[in-house]
């Protein structure tokens, strides 16, 4: 990235969301307890397809960098965070 | 925290909001996260806001060992303000001078005071900073407004690895009368990046 | 610890797969060692969830602007750190 051609930088800042707190805050409580290290976090981050680095926001990076390190390492299971994030959204879009 | 504010949450419908709720709840099921473990974290970086920052320049303003100490052993210096550089990363703060300016970027990533500044801003962690400000870091502060004069020295920091940055810049003239509580609120946290400076229009 | 403050360096210019802590436009750049910053375990190995262990020397290395970038729009002694580690770095005394 470093050097790439780019336009100009965008100063606009957007509000920080709940749930890229709770993004951050999961992240580093699972750095804090040596389940992972930053730069797993990075590799995984380094490691989603190019298009998909390019289009996430930040923190959907993290999330995705995070899902992955959790399914890598086996604690957690992609069918089991899909199957509880579509509960979630129900639950969201009924309310 | 997996119920607040839904509506918010579905207005911005971002899928990754969904899944890290849908994490959170799996990891603390598990017994892999405590509640108290994720809101410990949450309020670790609320606390953290570039006002930190602006203390301890204003400090090193007014007092030339505290300047000493806090470009020698960053972490020790921040802790003798009571703030906590709690952090596995390495602090460490460059001076501006008449004949140096310094710029922060990380372009590998976004790596960035955190423990000390709190989360970066969005034009830190944005692709046009990131690949620009190392290749054209006089064009890039430009766009901030701040243009440095041909004959300082820009110095780019790329924070690649266990290092996070943060730049002492110069006190404005004009400040001689002013409270060390007046001159932190003189320090931005742009100045702080590098990539404009403060300023002071005068009483 | 390989290097001292004032030598010249050169960043390795291997394509190494994985995660590289060194950004692509160093590679195989001329500089100099400003500093050492300490050892610390290689993040290299860490982004795979290996020790890092032994841990290894990081050099924050100077470079000249003009020596990164043929087009640098900028005057001669503008210059860039980076904190490089030890096996990205050959001596720059080379022939």
């Amino acid at each position: 990235m470093g050097g790439s051609p780019g336009g100009p930088v965008d100063k606009n800042q957007h509000e920080v969301e709940d749930w890229e707190r709770l993004a951050d805050a999961i992240t580093t409580a699972l750095d804090g307890k040596g389940i992972k290290t930053t730069d797993e976090h990075r590799r995984a981050q380094e490691s989603l397809p190019p298009e998909e680095y390019r289009s996430l926001s930040y923190y959907e990076r993290w999330v995705a960098a995070t899902e992955k390190l959790l399914v890598e390492k086996g604690i957690l299971t992609t069918e089991e965070i899909d199957e509880r994030s579509d509960e979630i959204l129900r639950r969201w879009g009924g309310s | 925290m997996s119920d607040h504010h839904p509506h918010e949450e579905a207005a911005t419908m971002s899928p990754y909001a969904a899944r890290i709720r849908a994490i959170e709840a799996l990891l603390l099921e598990r017994g892999i996260l405590t509640e108290p473990e994720v809101q410990d974290r949450i309020s670790y970086m609320e606390s953290r806001s570039p006002a930190n920052g602006a203390k301890l320049v204003a400090r090193a303003w007014v007092d030339e060992d505290f300047k000493e100490r806090l470009l020698s052993d960053g972490k020790a210096a921040a802790s003798e303000l009571g703030i906590d550089p709690t952090h596995p990363a390495e602090f460490v703060v460059v001076e501006n001078t008449p004949e140096v300016h310094n710029l922060i970027v990380c372009t590998l990533c976004s790596c960035y005071p955190r423990a000390i500044l709190g989360r970066p801003p969005d034009w830190y962690k944005s692709f046009n900073y990131r690949s620009r400000a190392v290749r054209e870091p006089r064009a890039v502060m430009r766009e901030f407004g701040f243009e440095p004069s041909e004959d300082v020295e820009v110095i780019v920091h790329d924070s690649t690895a266990d290092v996070r940055y943060m730049v002492l810049p110069m006190r404005p003239e004009g400040t001689e009368n002013l409270s060390e509580e007046e001159l932190a609120e003189l320090v931005t946290r742009d100045s702080l990046v590098g990539v404009s400076v403060p300023r002071y229009a005068g009483s | 610890m390989t290097f001292r403050p004032g030598d010249r360096v050169r960043v390795r210019s291997a394509e190494k797969p994985g995660h590289v802590r060194t950004p692509g436009y160093l590679k195989g750049k001329p500089g100099w060692v400003e500093s050492v910053i300490g050892e610390y375990p290689n993040p290299e190995e860490l982004a795979y969830g290996f020790s890092g262990f032994p841990e290894r020397p990081l050099y924050k290395v100077g470079f000249r602007q003009k020596d990164l970038w043929e087009d640098y729009d900028g005057p001669a002694d503008d210059c860039l750190y980076a904190d490089v580690y030890e096996h990205w770095l050959e001596s720059g005394e080379t022939t």
